[in-house]
């Protein structure tokens, strides 16, 4: 390691320790938590409406889920069509217990913060449940069983009395230090309750990748028979990939349950295990930044079309219906164009910044 | 006892259906080992292509049947050409979500057509009264639907079997390297996978529209449906595709005929498929008639 640790240019590791650390300069830390303390700060000196509140609320519970979802496809490369039923899962742990036991039960509004919890773990346990046929099944036959574990999901939250039939089910205000936390600040609330367990999930993510279950992850997609013969279990290591995919896809979805203060079958369809297969992608698959930079990016494109398709509503007859049709089109447009142009996301993007800066001023 | 045999004929016709939906899939993964979501989409837009074409041009309806057929494989080739060409080689998560921008995008053409919102019927050209036998009834939609159906997958077997395209076909999926050892040419074998898919997707459009009526959740959600038929065929047989899309055909219909309704069950048809194509693929990973795949390190 060089001298000065602020301004390295490139990297100097002498030991194994060193490469593994959380943070390889002072400067990446010192961004880091600049950074956070950046969005920790920024929504007292701006207010917000609630309508931008909400969206940016929506990308980090989608960070929390994206997470997931790279950890099982990107690090672990097992395709999951399926993710929704997992978030789902996540969310119907609270909003099923809120129906059987009532919405103001003190389990609900007071213990919220255990209720996310044992909606992680209900996740988890459904992820491991469906990560089982993986120990046999590759490629697409995987991609399908997952895919079969949705559609099985939304038929069952549809048809089950139990969860209402897939209508709304209500859930209480939550209790938080002072009383009931109001309509006013619910947003703002969730907010900084979203971003702290996003930073936490986001930090487990970070060392479960140095650590030796990580990088089995990355053996195993890269070469399952050949990590196999390097001693490790292919099988089990997929199984536990899907257990966690589970557990952070079920904290995302009882973050949403609250956030919107009930949860309904619509959230949680093979579309939207779409859309974060397409979040996951644009970020760029195996890369931890990537989960921050695609929900982002697809939220905000979702945003514009609803824009633009209103405003072209303004003008264009009725009969041609471009607003339905804008979301498909640039959805799909977007998918495909950073998959043929940029198949490395957008965290590739920040990786050059990142290595322009570093570098400078040698180009190379 | 009428029940039951009137069940197995509605079941047939439903899982002849799914056969030739599922013969596209199977195509194009036979030779490029491709995934292709978007198929629903081209099943639709075959459809709709057919009805455009009969009621807007006024062409008779076997015309513009084989017409969409010859749009839609030229339409399929140039997607293979402008969207799958350059990701040959790239991982399979790639390719399956560049098929799925592709439905995306799609969706989004059709819903820019009055096909999108509305919903049609083709116009009569069969005689209206069923056919009965012995209390079990057929219409005559259906019955020349399952006959037509029977031909192209026919018609598709020799062409796989006999014709030196199908034949090159064959040898492509087998191994790309010792195909093209011999001078053929493999994204030419791949364009035309794709166009032959795009061909009887018309072929299932059309059908399906002439049974069920022309609306595009229906037509799309073909796509989706269709995929526990092609696993549990195996991805790259065709009599897989055929004996699948039977069961799954007789299964869909003895779930909404006899589950139900009953025990507070509902829609059974739609996630009975799923289920047991979970419990097989824990016994055979690779479907009934599939083929195993060797992995070397």
């Amino acid at each position: 390691m060089s001298a000065n640790r602020f301004f390295a240019t490139g990297n100097f590791f002498t030991s194994y320790r060193e490469e593994q650390r959380i943070f390889r300069t002072h400067l990446d830390r010192g961004l880091f938590i600049l950074f956070l303390a950046c969005l920790f700060a920024w929504p007292l000196f701006f207010d917000a409406s609630n309508r931008t509140m909400l969206v940016i609320n929506n990308i980090l519970i989608a960070v929390v889920a994206v997470y997931g979802l790279n950890l099982v496809t990107g690090f672990a490369g097992l395709i999951s069509i399926g993710h929704a039923a997992f978030v789902g899962v996540g969310a119907y742990t609270v909003a099923g217990l809120a129906w059987a036991i009532g919405e103001g039960h003190p389990l609900i509004v007071h213990w919220w913060p255990l209720m996310i919890l044992a909606a992680g773990g209900m996740g988890a346990v459904f992820g491991a449940f469906v990560g089982l046929p993986a120990m046999r099944l590759k490629h697409l036959y995987l991609a399908i069983a997952t895919l079969s574990f949705q559609m099985i999901f939304t038929w069952t939250i549809k048809f089950m009395p139990t969860f209402n039939q897939g209508q709304m089910i209500p859930v209480g205000r939550v209790v938080w230090i002072g009383g009931e936390v109001g309509r006013k600040v619910h947003y703002l609330f969730w907010y900084y309750a979203i971003l702290v367990v996003a930073v936490i999930c986001g930090l487990m993510v970070r060392n479960l990748l140095r650590s030796r279950y990580g990088r089995c992850l990355v053996a195993v997609r890269d070469n399952d028979r050949a990590a196999d013969a390097m001693g490790m279990h292919p099988g089990l290591t997929k199984v536990y990939a899907f257990t966690l995919a589970g557990f952070f896809a079920g904290v995302a979805g009882a973050l949403h349950t609250y956030m919107f203060r009930g949860a309904g079958f619509e959230s949680f369809t093979l579309h939207h295990s779409i859309t974060y297969l397409a979040m996951a992608i644009v970020g760029g698959l195996g890369t931890l930044p990537g989960s921050l930079f695609g929900p982002a990016a697809i939220y905000t494109l979702e945003l514009q079309m609803e824009h633009l398709s209103e405003w072209s509503g303004t003008f264009l007859p009725d009969s041609f219906n471009l607003a339905t049709a804008l979301r498909p089109l640039g959805f799909g447009l977007v998918i495909v164009l950073f998959l043929m142009f940029e198949p490395r996301g957008m965290a590739n993007w920040w990786r050059i910044c990142r290595s322009y800066v570093k570098l400078w001023p040698f180009r190379y | 006892m009428t029940y039951f045999f009137q069940l197995v004929v509605s079941g047939i016709v439903v899982g002849s259906i799914y056969a030739l939906s599922a013969l596209g899939f199977v195509l194009i993964y036979k030779s490029s080992r491709v995934l292709n979501i978007a198929h629903g989409q081209i099943i639709a837009g075959g459809a709709f292509i057919v009805y455009a074409l009969t009621v807007f041009v006024g062409l008779p309806i076997y015309v513009s049947f084989v017409a969409s057929m010859v749009i839609t494989f030229f339409l399929a080739m140039s997607v293979e050409r402008i969207f799958l060409r350059r990701l040959i080689g790239e991982p399979i998560i790639s390719v399956i979500m560049v098929t799925i921008g592709l439905m995306s995008i799609l969706n989004g053409v059709i819903y820019l057509t009055p096909f999108g919102s509305l919903n049609y019927s083709f116009p009569e050209f069969l005689p209206t009264t069923p056919i009965s036998l012995g209390g079990v009834s057929i219409s005559w939609t259906q019955l020349v639907g399952v006959i037509i159906t029977a031909l192209l997958i026919g018609a598709f077997s020799w062409f796989f079997k006999r014709s030196t395209i199908g034949i090159s076909m064959r040898a492509v999926s087998d191994d790309q390297f010792a195909a093209m050892s011999v001078g053929i040419s493999v994204p030419r074998v791949f364009g035309l996978a794709w166009a032959m898919a795009g061909l009887s997707a018309a072929g299932a459009g059309a059908i399906i529209g002439n049974i069920t009526g022309l609306n595009f959740e229906t037509l799309g959600a073909f796509g989706i449906t269709v995929f526990p038929v092609v696993i549990l065929g195996g991805l790259d047989s065709i009599v897989g595709a055929v004996v699948a899309g039977i069961i799954m055909g007789l299964i869909q219909q003895f779930a909404a005929g006899y589950l139900d309704g009953n025990w507070g069950l509902n829609g059974t048809a739609d996630v009975l498929p799923y289920i047991i194509l979970l419990v097989i693929l824990l016994f055979k990973p690779h479907g009934l008639f599939g083929t195993h795949e060797i992995e070397r390190v």
